[in-house]
């Protein structure tokens, strides 16, 4: 069901795109404050902005289980109609949630080792570019752990909303 | 007719409505027997209670009183697990929307029955690739719905019924939203799956499609008014 929820997020473009670069962004912005956390820069201030980030997060992954769950309920009630269980759907929606996240994820490692790879190509010339915003790979793993663990009160809200979707809706006409 | 050939058989059903304060009695003592191979039309016009009784009958919806047995069990009370697991098992769906997900292609929506199951990918590949064969749509498997007519749709709409190998198919308004050569290609195609699979198929509409089925069950008020 994993690999199939993969189908179906990348089917997905637009609400895929959207959600894969707020996540980036997130992401990004939490592991570079708990990055300057752990150096001690800025004092506990910065430890507020992490704060601010999570529950983006945690509002964006409701959000998500929202849309994808209340967006798509004829597709989920025509899947229990051919025989799916609530754990099928919950499978998928999950699914599809996290692999958003991870892919965020990697975006932001990848741009990380561009990045770091650029300054360390220029720097072997004259110029000197201090490497300012580079994120240790510690704070991003901590930040994607702790986004995916948010995601658990997302996959909740998600299943209580696809256990309210009644199998009937299928059989409803378009727009009834 | 012994117990054994009765595939669907509903015993004093009632189900009642509630709408904007009124109760509505939209199934009132139905009785009804199918046999297993039997082509029934349920035959009516709108708010006669026959797509109600369709939902009861699949599990759907549960009865305010009286029995549904299918295939031997008593569904009436079951648990929706035990349901979803009948369904996948017994039961394919023909819908008068079709209800294809625009976002995978003819091949991917057939498939989408069996992902929930134990098969692996190559035995559900054959099985869609078997099943598109059967409603001649196998040029058009990786088509999205939006690139297909409305009559291709609600054949691989079939070919997703079929691909479990279903006891019963259950149909509402299967040509409902089609031309009449559509209709008569979908109808044909129903007939085709009851008699080559020996599946049970009902029918439920508002046209008169009598002279497709073997069993014309006709519907007014919540009750069965005649079963030729």
């Amino acid at each position: 069901m994993w690999r199939k929820a993969i189908l179906l997020s990348l089917r997905e473009k637009k609400v895929f795109v959207v959600f894969t670069l707020i996540y980036t962004v997130l992401i990004f912005l939490t592991s570079f404050f708990i990055d300057l956390g752990f150096k001690g820069m800025f004092g506990d201030f910065v430890w507020n902005f992490v704060f601010i980030f999570l529950g983006t997060s945690l509002f964006l992954s409701m959000l998500y289980a929202w849309i994808l769950v209340s967006r798509k309920r004829r597709i989920w009630a025509t899947f229990k109609c051919i025989g799916y269980t609530n754990k099928n759907i919950l499978s998928l929606v999950s699914g599809m949630i996290f692999f958003t996240t991870i892919v965020g994820f990697l975006i932001v490692i990848e741009m990380l080792f561009h990045y770091a790879a650029i300054v360390a190509y220029i720097n072997q010339t004259a110029i000197n570019i201090p490497l300012l915003i580079l994120v240790d790979l510690v704070p991003v793993v901590i930040t994607s752990l702790i986004f995916i663990g948010v995601q658990i009160i997302a996959f909740i809200l998600a299943y209580r909303k696809v256990l309210k979707v009644r199998p009937i809706i299928a059989l409803k006409k378009v727009g009834e | 007719m012994s117990e054994k050939d009765i595939m669907i058989e509903a015993v004093d059903v009632n189900k009642e409505y509630r709408r904007a304060g009124a109760i509505i009695r939209a199934l009132a003592d139905v009785n009804l027997k199918i046999k297993s191979g039997e082509f029934a039309i349920i035959q009516g016009p709108t708010g006669c209670g026959k797509s109600t009784l369709l939902n009861v009958l699949s599990g759907l919806d549960l009865p305010d009183s009286g029995r549904i047995i299918f295939d031997g069990e008593n569904i009436a009370r079951s648990t929706e697990d035990r349901l979803s697991k009948l369904r996948r098992q017994k039961i394919g769906f023909v819908f008068q929307d079709f209800n294809l997900v625009r976002t995978l292609t003819a091949m991917e929506n057939v498939e989408s029955v069996l992902w929930p199951t134990v098969l692996r990918q190559k035995e559900i590949e054959n099985r869609a690739v078997a099943a598109l064969r059967d409603v001649d749509l196998l040029d058009r498997k990786d088509h999205f719905p939006v690139q297909m007519s409305g009559g291709e749709k609600q054949r691989c709409a079939i070919a997703r019924a079929i691909i479990h190998r279903p006891r019963v198919i259950l149909a509402d308004e299967p040509s409902g939203n089609l031309d009449p050569q559509s209709e008569k290609d979908v109808m044909g195609l129903l007939k085709k799956i009851n008699k080559e699979m020996e599946t049970t198929v009902l029918v439920v509409t508002h046209r008169d499609l009598s002279a497709y089925g073997t069993k014309t069950i006709r519907m007014d008020g919540g009750k069965i008014i005649s079963i030729k």
